[in-house]
C-alpha cells in the first residue's frame, strides 16, 4: 500500500466513479412504460367522457389491474436493460416513490384540468386533459428518472 | 464504517474499473461490462477468471431465449474486499490532503 501516491490514489478512485456512473446511467424506465402509461391514460379520459359510470368505473379498475401488474417489475427503474440489474442500494427505495408520485400528480391534473376545461363549454374535457397529461408523462416521465439517477450519483459519491 | 484495506488483487485499473462496476449491480451481463469498459473478450474473460478464482466474483451462465449469456455478480467477500480497498484509497489521499478528509 506504501508504493502508491495520493495522485494514483485518486486516479483509481476516479475510475471506481467512471464504473458506478455506468450503473447509474442505466437507471431509468422501460420507453414503453411511459408510451403505455400516456396510451392507457387518454383511453381512460376517452371512456370518462362516455359517462356511462359503469364504464369509467371498470375502465379505471382495468386501468390500475394492468398499471399494478406491470409497475413492479420496471418502476423501481433497475431493470430498463436487460444486460444489468442496478443494485437496490444505488436506485434506492425513492424511485418507485417518485414514479408513483408522478401518476397522483397527473391524476390530480387531469381532474383539475378537466373541471377547467369542462366549464369552458368544451364537450370532452377529460380526453383533450388526458391528451394534455399524456405528452406531459412521454416528455417528463424520463426526466423525473433523470432526477432520481442525479441523486444517486450524489448519494453514491458520499 | 468500512476498515480500509489496501487489496492487491483489486487495484490494477481494469480489475477496479471491473469490481466497482459490479458493486453498483446486482449482476451484469458479459457484453455489458466488455462495451462499458472497452475491453476484448479475451482480456475480459481473464480478468473475471481471476476474480471468481479468488472468490471475489461469482460467473453464472443462465439460458434466456433460448441463448446462453454470462452473468457475473459480485460475492460478499468481493464487496467486503471493495468497500475496504476504496476506503485505503480514500485514507491515502486524505492524508496527502488533510482538507479531503473533511469531506
Amino acid at each position: 500500500m506504501e508504493h502508491v501516491t495520493p495522485n494514483e490514489a485518486r486516479a483509481a478512485l476516479d475510475s471506481v466513479e467512471r464504473g458506478r456512473r455506468q450503473v447509474i446511467d442505466q437507471i431509468a424506465l422501460p420507453y414503453w412504460y411511459w408510451f403505455g402509461l400516456a396510451l392507457g391514460w387518454i383511453a381512460l379520459g376517452f371512456v370518462t367522457d362516455l359517462k356511462h359510470p359503469w364504464l369509467t368505473t371498470a375502465g379505471t379498475l382495468l386501468f390500475g389491474a394492468v398499471h399494478s401488474a406491470v409497475a413492479p417489475r420496471v418502476v423501481d427503474g433497475r431493470h430498463r436493460s436487460r444486460q444489468v440489474s442496478v443494485s437496490r442500494d444505488l436506485a434506492g427505495r425513492q424511485t418507485a416513490r417518485i414514479v408513483l408520485g408522478g401518476i397522483v400528480g397527473c391524476a390530480l391534473l387531469t381532474i383539475a384540468g378537466s373541471v377547467a376545461v369542462g366549464a369552458d363549454g368544451a364537450r370532452h374535457p377529460v380526453t383533450i386533459t388526458s391528451v394534455f397529461v399524456a405528452v406531459i408523462i412521454v416528455l417528463g416521465g424520463p426526466q423525473l428518472l433523470a432526477v432520481v439517477r442525479r441523486r444517486a450519483a450524489r448519494d453514491a459519491g458520499r | 464504517m468500512t476498515e480500509p484495506r489496501f487489496d492487491e488483487l483489486i487495484h490494477p485499473s481494469t480489475r477496479l474499473s471491473i469490481v466497482a462496476l459490479l458493486a453498483a449491480a446486482d449482476w451484469a451481463e458479459f457484453a455489458f461490462v466488455r462495451d462499458r469498459l472497452d475491453l476484448s473478450d479475451s482480456a475480459l474473460s481473464k480478468q473475471l477468471s481471476t476474480l471468481e478464482e479468488a472468490g471475489y466474483v461469482d460467473i453464472e451462465r443462465p439460458v434466456r431465449d433460448s441463448r446462453r449469456r454470462v452473468r457475473a455478480r459480485l460475492t460478499p467477500a468481493g464487496r467486503t474486499a471493495f468497500d475496504g480497498h476504496v476506503a485505503a484509497l480514500r485514507q491515502i489521499v486524505a492524508t496527502s490532503d488533510p482538507e479531503q478528509a473533511l469531506v
